[in-house]
């Protein structure tokens, strides 16, 4: 095929038999729709891709090589910074895997506490899609609305964790501190608030037609693709799949909470926007269960002054508001890591643009890569 | 349709010991007995083969490590491997190296996962330090390449056949390779 | 790596950034601005620019996100008159650093600034872009340690990330830095 005989073809000003010439478009580093500082670099022939290279690094911050040169209990600030937007999850992942190596126990309290957050900074991380992505759609005022409601959970979070964005919350064997009566009735008061509000944005933005005309049968991700590329979250469930690590490999409390895994099976850029809108509506109905579930009791538990894992590799993996985020660590009895390996979700995701991205027009492009929802330092971590 | 542990340590004891059936590990395939068991954090792993020396491959226990297989595979053995779990129907989870500087070894490792069922295994092979050089996996699983490009960059680990091995996450011109145990800093 | 109670933004109090050379070289570009002088129109100038001045689009990390938190609904930036988020440099003529710097796009931050048109400020949000922040350690080997490494600083905001009131601040404190003058009332810390 003509196109697959380009696809070495970087360079500019290649001549197609049908007369056409391609060029090279770099996106990026800075450019708004990448959301962040990532490059691709586009042979177009007019407004059609041939081939998209992501060019990643550029917000590379050495977070793999930082766990080998503190404790394992300094690494902690830096779990938040990898996918701001979901630093409960990132938290939650290492400090599981620490818990799980090093044998430690976590009272219940502090399980569901750490649920309740997790899910309230997953809706808060949708949000932050929400708006981003229509933004890229040439939709503005959808982002006004959705951080509107974010502050919400952002109050809400830094009234219990001290920050808005980067919580550290999490702690070997608990958490931080425990929550008032305060807390738990803003978090009642947030779900009765925002139930509304996601039947609000049905009607307002996923029900318009320029919306769905711009997603519908755009950028198809199926579920071979997925496998083969280990993409998770929202893309492999909109391919057909339910693979959600809260599911699949259950941890924490979820096992004992009823919520639903949101599938759709269309492949579309429509289906991981709809998984994600739906998955919104589950966490409300996780944090509801876990607030009504909440044991009373301490929210930490016996752990050593300096934690040590024993030697030995162990591995974690969560449900991030990306997908699979999974922690690797690798332990030589010290109290210093050896080595701690991020597997990041939106690595694995941008992985298949390339594939995925083959003969689009540019915009839906741009479409399909917002519906992959990159963080872009969780791609270069 | 969902690989059991029993069925996937067979196939991996049949590949890596060098008995004659090397390579015939596709047939088991449809001899899996599709059991459901979807949603136990923990599948009952069954006492792992205890002959005598240890076994190239075993079932471990998920709940401590959190992967239920592991396996440790000579450079040759990563591709048959490779093949094994992509006809189960696994998916890459990640291609990372752990420098043992030490013992003079890079070690790869490899995670795989299964998109419905509980199953995470891993693949592991140690090659001497110098010159760490193992094949690439990228045309079984087109993932494995970024993964792999990765690795390239953090430990300076050779994937033969690989497409493109170029600077990926440190920048073009980048001649060295930060995660090794001895490296001391960029110029 | 937290700050709980946020330091004010401190303010690079060395005169407004006349036409500089390319940092680095050592030979600064002759300084035209000091040699004609309308003052009263200066003035006015200054005080057109300080109350419209419109930012670059340009995020680097997390910071970026309270950055877009301080443009979006509850903080609002636009009643200081500086919502008008550019994606060109050419249009834009304050550049908000949010976030780390590597050296992978080192060069590319400094052709962005090295793109934008006199007058131009820069705000260092975050500590990140203030020294390298939490990613500097012995050894390291990817972070610039603090975007004034490549180009004059006008506001710093500390924080990991500063909150969008932070960096509203800096932005008053840019605004003082053009006019001279404090368009707020200073609230002291309770
Ligand atoms: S200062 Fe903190 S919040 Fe800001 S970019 Fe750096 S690490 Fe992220």
């Amino acid at each position: 095929m003509l196109l697959e005989k380009l696809q070495s073809a970087v360079g500019a000003g290649v001549i197609l038999p049908d007369g056409h010439e391609t060029f090279v478009l770099n996106l990026g580093p800075q450019h708004p729709a990448t959301h962040g500082v990532l490059r691709v670099k586009l042979t177009m022939d007019g407004e059609y891709i041939l081939r998209a290279e992501p060019v990643p690094g550029y917000i590379h911050r050495m977070q793999e090589k930082m766990g080998e040169n503190r404790s394992w209990s300094k690494y902690l600030p830096n779990t938040s910074r990898i996918d701001y937007l979901s630093a409960m999850t990132y938290t939650h992942a290492y400090v599981l895997v620490v818990e799980r190596a090093a044998g430690i126990e976590v009272p219940p309290r502090a399980e569901y506490l750490r649920v309740i957050t997790s899910e309230l900074n997953r809706i808060s991380s949708h949000l932050v899609w929400f708006g981003a992505f229509l933004l890229d759609l040439g939709g503005f005022t959808p982002l006004l609305y959705a951080f509107d409601d974010r502050e919400k959970i952002l109050d809400l979070l830094e009234s219990v964790t001290g920050s808005r964005l980067t919580y550290c919350y999490y702690r070997f064997g608990g958490l931080c501190n425990d929550v008032d009566a305060e807390f738990l009735t803003g978090a009642r008061e947030f779900v009765a608030y925002m139930r509304p509000r996601l039947a609000m944005y049905r009607q307002l933005v996923t029900d318009n037609i320029i919306l769905r005309k711009r997603l519908e049968g755009i950028g198809r991700i199926d579920a071979e693709l997925c496998r083969k590329y280990g993409a998770t979250g929202p893309v492999i469930r909109g391919a057909g799949v339910a693979n959600d690590v809260r599911r699949v490999e259950p941890y924490s409390v979820y096992p004992l909470l009823d919520f639903k895994i949101p599938v759709y099976s269309e492949c579309d850029c429509m289906a991981r926007y709809l998984v994600r809108m739906d998955e919104m509506e589950q966490s409300l109905r996780i944090v509801e269960q876990a607030i009504a579930q909440l044991p009373e009791g301490p929210v930490m538990g016996k752990v050593p002054r300096v934690v040590k894992v024993p030697a030995g590799d162990y591995y974690h993996a969560v449900e991030a508001a990306r997908g699979r985020f999974a922690i690797r660590i690798v332990s030589d009895g010290k109290e210093i890591p050896y080595r701690i390996k991020l597997r990041t979700p939106s690595f694995s995701n941008l992985s298949l643009f390339e594939e995925a991205s083959r003969g689009m027009m540019l915009p839906d492009a741009l479409a399909l890569m917002g519906s992959l929802d990159l963080v872009i330092p969780d791609i270069d971590r | 349709m969902t690989p059991t542990l029993d069925e996937l340590n067979q196939a991996f004891l049949r590949l890596l010991t060098p008995a004659p059936a090397l390579g015939t590990a596709c047939e088991m395939h449809d001899a899996t007995s599709c059991e459901g068991k979807g949603v136990s954090p923990n599948p009952a792993p069954t006492p792992p083969p205890t002959s005598a020396p240890v076994p190239p491959c075993r079932i471990v226990e998920g709940k401590t490590k959190g992967y239920h297989f592991d396996a440790d595979l000579a450079p040759d053995q990563i591709v048959p491997a490779g093949r094994l779990l992509d006809e189960r129907g696994f998916a890459i989870d990640a291609v990372t190296g752990v420098d043992w500087l030490a013992a003079g070894q890079m070690e790869i490792v490899y995670d795989f996962y299964h998109p419905v069922s509980v199953l995470h295994v891993v693949l592991r092979c140690r090659v001497p330090r110098e010159g760490a050089e193992v094949p690439t996996l990228s045309e079984v699983f087109p993932g494995a390449n970024w993964h792999e490009r990765e690795t390239h960059d953090f430990f300076g680990i050779r994937f033969t056949g690989h497409p493109d091995l170029s600077p990926f996450l440190l920048p073009e011109d980048a001649d060295y390779h930060p995660l090794r145990k001895d490296f001391t800093g960029a110029a | 790596m937290e700050t709980p109670d946020q330091p004010s933004p401190q303010v690079n109090s060395a005169p407004n950034p006349t036409p500089t050379g390319p940092v680095g070289d050592g030979e600064p570009a002759p300084d035209c601005s000091s040699i004609v002088r309308f003052a009263k129109l200066d003035e006015l100038l200054a005080l057109g620019r300080a109350n419209s001045l419109w930012p670059l689009t340009f995020g680097l990390a997390c910071c970026a996100i309270e950055m877009m938190a301080a443009g979006a609904s509850r903080f609002d930036i636009s009643r200081f008159g500086a919502e008008v988020f550019r994606p060109s440099p050419r249009q834009a003529d304050v550049m908000i650093v949010a976030g780390t710097i590597n050296r992978k796009m080192a060069l590319a931050v400094k052709t962005l600034y090295d793109q934008m048109p006199e007058p131009k400020w820069v705000i260092a949000l975050g500590n990140c872009a203030i020294s390298g922040g939490p990613f500097v350690f012995p050894g390291q080997y990817a972070v610039v340690e603090g975007v004034d490494k490549l180009f004059p600083v006008d506001v710093y905001v500390p924080g990991c990330p500063p909150r969008p009131e932070a960096l509203i601040e800096g932005i008053l404190a840019l605004e003082e830095k053009i006019t001279g003058k404090r368009r707020w009332p200073r609230v002291p810390p309770q």
